[in-house]
């Protein structure tokens, strides 16, 4: 199954919200949407759930235009919330059944991700007596229930501690590996490196960058070196303001130019006394924010 | 459909299962059935006291005519039964200390016929002891008047106690009859509506604090949400009305031959079958209009506490509405021409067209009329407000203006 969002665009009144946002993502991969706060993400997943109509533009599944009632979709909001004052299973079955399960369905699928989650001592109480990290796998719980297609979690991990983060990788491993379509939006770009094959970044209404990760790693504009040295400061003299010092004590060269990588290289070897060398390959955040520090500002729109 | 379904049953379920509702149903309930068997109790525990005179207060007469004791005697305590009358020659004088000491509740002391002194303890507003004390002596001055005159006891006691009979005879409604239940009534719809369309208000307002409504606006259509919280919270309503007035039927007629005596009561439980019937349209259609507009405050809002500020023109009307009709009601004209406006305002015509018809002779072209405009609004209504819920429910910050709400419904 192949989703794909196609040139969205919408408006709330006279501020232009998303400008053409188009990305895909198959069956059995995990797509990162990803972008600084008010960048559109929101808006473009809840355009996706059918929540609002976009101005303009398609959301398709495989071609055509996607039904609502056959494609089920899971969402875990960023901004976490459910009955404080109701009892779990209570408000799990409400919305397992409100995504289309029958009460007897939705029984036994809260029933099993309750025990998947080593939740099901607390079925019955109230959610306000649970903890912030427990309160989180119970959202989950509600993402996860009516068993959907499409699973949408917005900033999963934030607020879980290390075992609770562990669990919750591999449910997600285990849902990826089951063939559904999992798109994540998250800040923690670590994270996004670790489950995500493809990510999109968007800015300012517009996605600024969208391919693999490895390929945008790779395409990323190899004119930077990175140098390792015992005398650091005949390079920074030698090299001037093209060379600074990161802080794990290697420097990093800017070349005039990618063309220049060999000569350079060449240069450095020749001249002086270097432990390693190698082009700079930069993190995602690295590539996030390159692409998002300019918020207000339009970037080229960019795709791989 | 089935999504609707869903919502509403959860939400009912919600009403059904909350202590509060539960507890107020059952202390209504409780309070109705303690009121409609007070007499049944009370005829039981007091009736063999009340034989007795010593449980009555005292009332001492003090004769210091020249007439006899015994014409004072009969008429007095037949004039107050609610009191044990004992009467005295002028040599009692230390009734005051009686009185003082509460072994008598008042006295008179009666120095001719046309002359008395009134004395007890503490001289109340409602004390009309002396009213009836007038009117017993006028009585005996003029018997006495009379038997001076030639004529016989029989015939002076006829001419002054003569019965005249009267039928009042009512060509529309009586409102002597009807007042009391169409009060009830109003009073009921106006309670639960408030209360009810209040409750709904805070309800989506909770969702939306709670971030609850994030979840909900991806798992279900904004106008499933809120057509099945409104019509919940009218079940919900429905419920308590049926378990307060049903409980008081039943118990008043368990109890009925000791409220035989009590006009207001008896009248409140003598509705017309069709008035009833009015009364469930104008609850169902009036709640709905007011709970579809509760509902998408409650959506505009972020927080609880801005419910009541948001509320509040709303309230007012409603509130604007129910003074009009019972002022109206009170001065017995209910057909002025501001009942006769609301009749047809839909935010009014509930409570005013229905007490119309209960009190007046409303003409059945007026009456589907203002059903007719009230369903349409209801309708209207329900597809503004649906419009409004589902824009608010995603907006949080301060609540947005009513032009700029109107705006992008407008879209």
């Amino acid at each position: 199954m192949e989703l794909e969002v196609k040139n969205i665009f919408k408006n709330f009144g006279n501020k232009e919200v998303l400008k053409g946002i188009s990305f895909s993502a198959e069956s059995g991969e995990a797509f990162g949407l990803l972008g600084r706060n008010g960048a559109g993400k929101t808006t473009s997943i809840r355009i996706l759930m059918d929540v609002f109509p976009a101005d303009s533009g398609e959301i398709l599944i495989d071609g055509k235009p996607i039904d609502y009632s056959k494609i089920r979709i899971g969402y875990l909001p960023e901004e976490r919330g459910l009955y404080p004052k109701k009892k779990i299973v209570d408000q799990l079955v409400y919305f397992a059944m409100l995504n289309g399960l029958s009460k007897r369905n939705a029984v036994k699928s809260v029933d099993n991700w309750l025990n998947r989650l080593q939740m099901s001592e607390y079925r019955n109480k109230r959610l306000d007596t649970l903890s912030k990290g427990n309160q989180q796998k119970i959202q989950l719980v509600t993402a996860l229930a009516h068993n959907p297609q499409i699973i949408i979690l917005d900033e999963p991990f934030s607020g879980l501690d290390p075992v609770n983060a562990m669990t919750l990788k591999e449910v997600v491993k285990e849902e990826i590996d089951k063939g559904k379509i999992v798109l994540f939006s998250s800040h923690q770009m670590n994270y996004i490196e670790e489950f995500c094959d493809k990510i999109a970044i968007i800015n300012n209404g517009k996605i600024a960058i969208q391919g693999s990760i490895k390929e945008i790693k790779r395409n990323y504009t190899r004119d930077r070196l990175v140098v390792s040295t015992e005398y650091p400061q005949k390079m920074i003299q030698h090299f001037g303001s093209r060379c600074m010092a990161d802080k794990n004590g290697e420097l990093t060269i800017k070349l005039k130019s990618a063309d220049d990588k060999n000569k350079t290289m060449k240069e450095i070897i020749e001249n002086f006394d270097v432990d390693t060398i190698k082009v700079f390959e930069p993190s995602l955040n690295d590539i996030f924010v390159e692409y998002t520090k300019n918020g207000g500002q339009e970037i080229k729109n960019e795709t791989i | 459909m089935k999504q609707f379904k869903t919502i509403l049953s959860f939400e009912l379920l919600n009403y059904l299962k909350n202590k509060v509702f539960v507890g107020v149903t059952v202390f209504l309930v409780v309070v109705i059935a303690a009121i409609m068997c007070f007499p049944s109790f009370a005829d039981n525990i007091f009736s063999e006291e009340s034989d007795k005179n010593e449980s009555l207060p005292v009332m001492i007469i003090i004769n210091e005519t020249n007439n006899e004791s015994s014409i004072f005697e009969e008429p007095f305590s037949y004039a107050f039964t609610n009191y044990n009358v004992k009467l005295y020659d002028d040599s009692y004088d230390t009734f005051e200390d009686e009185i003082a000491v509460g072994n008598a509740e008042c006295a008179f002391v009666i120095k001719s016929l046309t002359d008395y002194d009134y004395y007890v303890n503490n001289y109340t507003l409602y004390d009309t002891n002396t009213e009836i004390a007038d009117q017993v002596l006028r009585s005996i001055y003029q018997t006495n008047s009379m038997i001076e005159s030639g004529i016989s006891i029989e015939d002076a006691s006829n001419i002054i106690n003569v019965q005249i009979n009267h039928t009042a005879h009512s060509l529309g409604k009586d409102q002597t009859q009807n007042f009391f239940y169409t009060y009830v009534m109003i009073f009921a719809l106006y309670m639960v509506i408030v209360l009810y369309g209040q409750l709904v208000a805070t309800n989506v307002a909770t969702e939306k604090s709670s971030r609850a409504m994030e979840l909900l606006i991806t798992s279900a259509k904004p106008v499933n949400m809120m057509f099945g919280k409104v019509i919940a919270s009218c079940l919900a309503g429905f419920i308590q009305l049926i378990a307060v007035f049903g409980s008081a039927f039943v118990f008043y007629n368990i109890n009925k031959r000791y409220w035989e005596d009590n006009f207001i009561i008896k009248s409140i439980f003598d509705i017309p079958l069709n008035l009833l019937l009015y009364m469930l349209l104008f609850f169902v259609l009036g709640f709905l209009i007011y709970a579809f507009l509760y509902s998408a405050i409650g959506s505009t809002a972020s927080k609880v506490e801005d419910i009541n500020t948001s509320s509040m023109p709303l309230t007012i009307v409603f509130v604007a509405a129910f003074l009009v009709v019972i002022t109206s009601m009170s001065s017995g004209s209910v057909d002025n021409p501001l009942m006769i406006a609301c009749s047809y305002i839909p935010f009014t015509s509930p409570i005013a067209m229905f007490t119309r018809i209960a009190m007046s002779s409303v003409p059945v072209y007026e009456i589907v009329i203002s059903v007719a405009i009230l369903i349409v609004s209801v309708f209207a209504i329900g597809i503004v407000s649906a419009k409004i819920y589902r824009l608010g429910v995603l907006l949080y910050g301060t609540p947005p203006k009513f032009s700029a709400i109107f705006k992008a419904i407008k879209k």
